[in-house]
């Protein structure tokens, strides 16, 4: 009678074990995620979530305030630099986009080409990529000094005379461009290229037999097969000139008179330079929201490209 | 229209064409390097510079007299800058430290286990990527002020380790995937715990993803200003990118000393970009999503 007790507590035992083993092994890659879990929700996650229900409220302190509904977006559009802010936004990503896809574009397929000194140019072509926004713009700020920049004076001795890279509203987002452009196209570059890099080379032998042309062979073979890594490189390229605030603040502070002044600039400006938190957080959530559009084009790109 | 072919000239043709294509490529790809490196070294130029060379007009292309004296002003006796360095350092080694560890256990409960609610932590999880630094900055200036970690190196540290961990989870776990399950399962067999395999087997073999991954950190984190300008007030806390700004704004336009400072923050990138480009690459490429 006793052997048969111990028996069955042993048994139990064991079952007991094993279903705690169940449970550890089911537990376990919770356990794994967790960290991550909660250090993403408490400073992404949550942080995003107040922001959007705080761009429906209007309060002189930290704290949450008055309901107002719309009232601050229609602040933020029709205010100040409202709209200029969107005209800006367009003009630099459009510049940005229009310089840095085709340099970097033809950059790639020239490295793609066995010339010479092909690993010297790629390691070079690169370096802007290293250098932070911020520092790019301080040096494009001087290179292009409309007193003592070396272009100026270069472009001045062969007769072209550059509009005034601060003053002139032109001159400024031409510069401004032209710096973003630099931060930009060795993305476009180095994606590109491993998308040409794994074409295979029988697809170049096959159409050379058949007598198609390098130009032919390019437009008919290689490119099809890059084009989902170049629609990838343009989306992350217009990303990151519509978020980034850095090389604009640097260059030009959003002047002269507003006209650099970038929507994403205006919410550093509107926030910390005019402390005017309410205005400048509602245009911090239309800025994601633009964001969350371009995603969407993103995810849907990488879906094609996975013939999905 | 016809053309008279001369026998030859089709070949002595093409051989131009071909001579003039190679031309062409050379021209662009010098134009090219011109571009990406020459305001890199007209600062270097700049730096070296007396300060009454620079406000010379003409400018000069190299320095009459070779000098360091920017240096010397803009980095050892600008009271500040060696602590942004060494802000910036810590920062750096901190978020490489924590995020990858976290990130490294997430990845792989993402890449080895089917577990209930996966899909949906993945999606939360990833779709974090795409908030930009800018929609973000006002609720984390609050939130840091309620918090009192407003104004210290913690709150980067804390807000640099959130926002690269969903890249690092993206990036890693392609390398967990890619490690075969049968050297778990063997050590498993052995009697290794369930993580200790993980620790043991998995971990060491993530070698070049780690790798990458310190470099995405790396550069990201030198390279951040708008939230390092927006949660720390002090000079204490400051880092390398808000101290070349606040220089700008500071001292003025002292141009050899500014851009002998933006020299000193390149450097370190640059010099470890020489020893590590396939890595530098990978994470770069890695980190070009994030927001």
């Amino acid at each position: 009678m006793a052997g048969a007790d111990i028996r069955e507590l042993a048994e139990l035992a064991l079952l007991d074990r094993a279903r705690w083993r169940h449970l550890g092994s089911l537990a376990f890659p919770y356990l794994m995620f967790a960290p991550a879990f909660v250090l993403i929700m408490g400073i992404s996650v949550v942080p995003i979530s107040y922001a959007i229900l705080q761009s429906f409220f209007r309060s002189p302190t930290l704290s949450l305030g008055r309901f107002v509904g719309l009232q601050n977006y229609a602040d933020y559009l029709f205010t100040s630099n409202g709209i200029g802010s969107i005209t800006a936004s367009l003009i630099f990503v459009a510049g940005t986009v229009l310089i840095a896809m085709p340099l970097g574009f033809a950059l790639a397929v020239l490295l793609s080409k066995p010339i010479p000194f092909r690993g010297f140019l790629r390691s070079v072509l690169i370096m802007p990529w290293l250098v932070s926004n911020l520092v790019g713009g301080l040096l494009w700020g001087w290179i292009g000094n409309p007193q003592y920049g070396l272009i100026p004076w270069l472009l001045a001795q062969i007769g072209v005379v550059l509009p005034n890279t601060i003053s002139n509203p032109v001159g400024a987002m031409g510069a401004v461009i032209v710096a973003s452009a630099w931060a930009a196209f060795p993305l476009v570059m180095v994606f590109v290229l491993a998308a040409i890099q794994t074409v295979p080379p029988e697809l170049k032998e096959a159409a050379q037999i058949d007598g198609a042309s390098a130009w032919q062979h390019f437009c008919h073979v290689t490119f099809p097969l890059v084009r989902n890594t170049t629609m990838v490189a343009l989306i992350l390229t217009s990303l990151h000139a519509f978020k980034s605030i850095d090389i604009v603040l640097v260059m030009t502070g959003g002047g002269p008179n507003g006209a650099t002044e970038t929507m994403a600039l205006r919410v550093f400006n509107e926030a910390f330079r005019l402390l005017n938190l309410g205005v400048g957080s509602t245009g911090a959530i239309i800025i994601f929201v633009i964001n969350i559009l371009f995603t969407l084009a993103f995810v849907r790109v990488l879906r094609t490209e996975h013939g999905v | 229209m016809r053309v008279r072919i001369e026998p030859g000239s089709g070949r002595r043709l093409r051989r131009t064409r071909r001579y003039l294509g190679r031309a062409g490529q050379l021209l662009f790809a010098c134009g090219a390097v011109a571009f990406a490196v020459g305001p890199i070294l007209w600062a270097i130029l700049t730096s070296l510079k007396t300060p009454a060379e620079i406000a010379e007009y003409p400018p000069t292309l190299l320095p009459q007299t070779w000098t360091l004296e920017n240096y010397v002003g803009a980095v050892f006796e600008n009271a500040h800058f060696l602590g942004y360095l060494w802000n910036t350092t810590l920062v750096v080694v901190v978020v490489i430290v924590l995020s990858l560890v976290v990130s490294t256990h997430a990845a792989y409960a993402v890449a080895r286990f089917t577990f209930r609610g996966r899909d949906t932590l993945m999606l939360t999880m990833f779709s974090t990527i795409m908030i930009p630094g800018v929609a973000i900055v006002v609720p984390l200036y609050m939130l840091s002020v309620k918090v009192g970690l407003y104004d210290t190196i913690w709150v980067l540290i804390l807000v640099y380790g959130a926002w690269l961990t969903p890249t690092l989870v993206w990036l890693l776990r392609g390398h967990v995937a890619g490690i075969p399950i049968d050297l778990e399962e063997a050590a498993r067999t052995d009697g290794c715990s369930r993580i200790g395999a993980f620790y043991r087997i998995t971990f060491p073999l993530l070698r070049s993803g780690l790798l990458a991954g310190t470099v995405l950190v790396f550069a990201n984190v030198w390279n951040e200003f708008l939230l390092g300008y927006s949660l720390v007030q002090s000079d204490e806390a400051r880092i390398i990118q808000v101290g070349i700004y606040s220089n700008l704004t500071d001292v003025g336009v002292e141009w050899g000393r500014l851009t002998a400072g933006a020299v000193a923050a390149i450097v370190p990138i640059l010099v470890a970009y020489a020893f590590l480009q396939k890595a530098f690459i990978q994470g770069l490429s890695a980190g070009a999503v994030k927001g």
